[in-house]
């Protein structure tokens, strides 16, 4: 006998149902209505419906794929950084962290600052008259690198977001490393497998789920970045550090162009939607 | 069903709680501009207005962050929020802001105490939409050892003019600041500039904010404009493609390029230049006049503050200009307390009020009979009404609804050109196509 019947599982979800559709739905209808209209902060309650007019001049604006691939390369770089680094980590602790387990909360406390301050903050280091990294640098060489300068702006961010977020890759690969079984290990070394030969041949198989979910959501995590490069260098000289949701925010905001901008936020959800149903099919056949 | 009716009769005793204060205290919230010395003097001037006021006009004071604060305002004043009866309003967003907004009444008094001029900063269409209560300009801060020193030293003067002569290709001899023209502080910039003379006591010879950002342009502006730069010529052709600006953006880049200026001034705004000079490592800079108070703090600046000396920007051939940026509060359209709002503001453009306010910090543009009761605990004051009515000036269509947006324009484009993104022709180019798409709106 189901403990649940149709109709009351029908009614135990209807909130939920409700809840989503007030308050995805309805916004993602606004949007795609907004995104075939013409309507400016004054018109906000009376759009003039337009066409795809908005979508051509965001798939002409040069800035539009500029920051696409701003978006794409930092996503990229710092997902494989967080989860290099990390996966090192995760690995090269294992042994500290189970016998002082009370190591975990240092090493997890970059994740409790809100992005937007360490931004912030790293403005505040990197300055070279207030921050202590070009104080020092000037103290011993002498010279200390232009850090958000033209040509450096990007690597700097990288290195910012990959300080932060590596202990979240860090976190999930050191579960699943504590997750393998030992006898598994011991086994291998038994049949003569260099420490080496283990990671390779068995940790790193079994591990490969999280590797691959902890890659997604770093890359999900740095492709939609907006916090911190906002405060570290806003959109960058000449708009070079603008990822896509500093494009969106900056048309919306800035230029009042409220078309364009949805129109553009259309375009991330549908490429967004398409990668992540091909990863979701994916997955399905691989446990298929 | 007891039970019900109790919970019922606690949950409504506990809004009845909360809800009466509420009415009782029918209060104006104004919202202000966050952080820095406007914050402050406002803070310290409604504490004053509050001791006299009845419950009802109370105020309490609301802050956003600085960063997208116009943005953020926009957005609210559009979906119509009352979370505030008085809001901000700058000299360059009332286009943006009014139609949001209803005009106030400030009274006769109030030209005696802001003169006209300065009154016309909060004015749209003709019409008076908020209290001037800070005037933004621009000073240039110079540190006034390293010009005696220089001016005594004949070596020195000889060791100026070599580097006048080989970067600007002009036989140029120090000067004192009050007369220089952009051409006399770029020879000095570059004179005081460790990269280029390793003579220099100092590591840089002045401090360019150069950040994407709107603000930035605004400090920028004043070297075209003496060089007789303007967005728009009489008939509303967008003219900044002019010599004027090409000059400007070619000096800045010139300075820039050659070290004159920290390495990452292409992220510098307000803050990062007042750390800069105040750590004692410039020599000049151009800066807002808020920043005259720390900048001449032995406290907050002990390095510079006994040595800087402040005088306008430089003169082009045009003369000298001054970019002027008003700051003020007016009132909400969707207001709850409009009766209340109003009386605040019309006690804000009272003599008195403007007097504390100048006295808590604030940055008011007051008139010459006016402005001398405070002389002389503010003598930045005197200054900036000084520089105010001889060198203030707003751009041909920046008071438009589109003016943000031009200033937002210029700052990515000019600093495209600046770090060596673009050409000054592409970057111009670009400037003039949005300007006339955005001043046409």
């Amino acid at each position: 006998m189901a403990l649940v019947t149709r109709a009351e599982g029908r009614m135990y979800l209807t909130p939920l149902v409700g809840f989503l559709l007030l308050f995805l739905g309805f916004p993602a209808i606004v949007n795609l209505i907004y995104s075939v209209s013409t309507v400016t902060f004054e018109t906000l309650r009376s759009p003039v419906l337009s066409g795809f007019g908005n979508y051509v001049a965001v798939l002409n604006d040069r800035e539009f794929w500029g920051s696409a691939w701003f978006s794409l390369r930092f996503g990229l770089l710092t997902a494989l950084a967080e989860c290099l680094i990390g996966l090192f980590l995760a690995i090269f602790l294992a042994p500290l962290l189970s016998k002082r387990p009370v190591l975990m909360a240092p090493l997890m406390l970059p994740l409790m600052v809100a992005p937007a301050m360490v931004g912030l903050m790293y403005r505040l280091v990197l300055h070279e008259f207030a921050g202590p990294v070009p104080y020092y640098l000037f103290e011993w060489f002498g010279d200390s690198p232009a850090f958000l300068d033209i040509n450096n702006a990007f690597r700097t961010l990288v290195v910012v977001e990959t300080l932060q977020w590596t202990p979240f890759a860090f976190l999930l690969f050191y579960m699943a490393y504590s997750a393998i079984p030992l006898d598994v290990r011991e086994a291998s070394s038994l049949d003569g497998a260099s420490p080496l030969e283990i990671v390779r041949w068995i940790d790193l198989p079994l591990m490969k789920p999280t590797l691959v979910i902890a890659f997604f959501i770093r890359f999900i995590d740095g492709f939609r970045v907006f916090d911190n490069v906002y405060a570290l260098t806003g959109s960058g000289a000449g708009g070079s550090t603008t990822s896509l949701s500093i494009y969106i925010y900056q048309a919306f905001f800035k230029e009042g162009a409220i078309g364009k901008a949805v129109a553009a936020s259309v375009v991330l959800f549908l490429a967004s939607f398409i990668v992540l149903h091909g990863l979701n099919r994916l997955a399905g056949r691989r446990k298929g | 069903m007891k039970l019900n009716r109790t919970s019922f009769a606690l949950v409504a005793t506990l809004l009845a709680g909360t809800a009466l204060p509420t009415f009782a205290n029918a209060t104006v919230t104004v919202l202000g501009w966050p952080g820095g010395s406007e914050e402050t003097a406002l803070r310290a001037t409604v504490e004053t207005y509050n001791k006299q006021a009845s419950d009802a006009d109370k105020v309490e004071l609301l802050f956003f962050n600085r960063e997208g604060f116009y943005d953020k305002l926009q957005a609210d004043m559009a979906a119509g929020s009352s979370a505030f009866d008085v809001n901000l309003v700058a000299t360059y967003s009332i286009g943006r802001y009014a139609p949001y907004m209803e005009p106030v009444d400030l009274g006769a008094d109030a030209a005696k105490v802001f003169g006209e001029s300065v009154l016309k900063t909060m004015q749209f269409d003709g019409r008076q939409y908020g209290v001037p209560t800070d005037l933004s300009l621009h000073f240039m801060y110079y540190r006034k050892d390293l010009i005696d020193a220089l001016m005594k030293d004949d070596a020195a003067k000889k060791t100026y003019g070599e580097i006048a002569q080989k970067y600007l290709g002009k036989p140029l001899q120090p000067k004192d600041p009050d007369s220089w023209t952009w051409d006399d502080w770029a020879a000095t910039a570059l004179y005081f500039t460790k990269q280029v003379n390793s003579g220099s006591p100092v590591r840089y010879g002045t401090v360019l904010q150069m950040k994407n950002l709107l603000f930035n342009m605004m400090v920028f502006q004043s070297l075209p404009r003496s060089y007789g730069g303007d967005w728009m010529d009489k008939d509303g052709n967008v003219t900044v493609d002019s010599d004027a600006y090409r000059t400007g953006l070619e000096l800045y880049k010139k300075l820039y390029d050659a070290g004159s200026s920290p390495k990452d001034s292409l992220s510098y705004e307000y803050a990062e230049t007042n750390a800069a000079f105040a750590s004692g490592q410039a020599a000049t800079a151009l800066q807002w006049n808020a920043a005259a108070a720390d900048l001449t703090s032995t406290e907050k600046s002990p390095a510079v503050a006994e040595v800087t000396g402040i005088v306008a920007p430089p003169a082009g051939p045009d003369g000298r200009a001054d970019h002027i940026h008003g700051l003020g509060l007016g009132l909400n359209k969707n207001a709850k307390n409009k009766e209340g709002a109003v009386r605040f503001l019309k006690w804000l453009a009272t003599e008195d009020a403007a007097l504390l306010y100048a006295r808590s910090g604030g940055s008011p543009a007051l008139s010459p009979d006016v402005v001398a009761k405070v002389a002389k605990e503010r003598p930045d004051l005197v200054k900036l009404g000084e520089f105010a009515s001889k060198y203030g000036y707003v751009m041909s269509g920046a008071t438009s609804a589109s003016a943000l947006p031009v200033y937002e324009l210029q700052a990515k484009e000019f600093t495209g050109y600046w770090s060596g993104q673009q050409s000054l022709e592409d970057a111009l180019a670009h400037t003039k196509a949005g300007m006339q798409d955005l001043l046409k709106k």
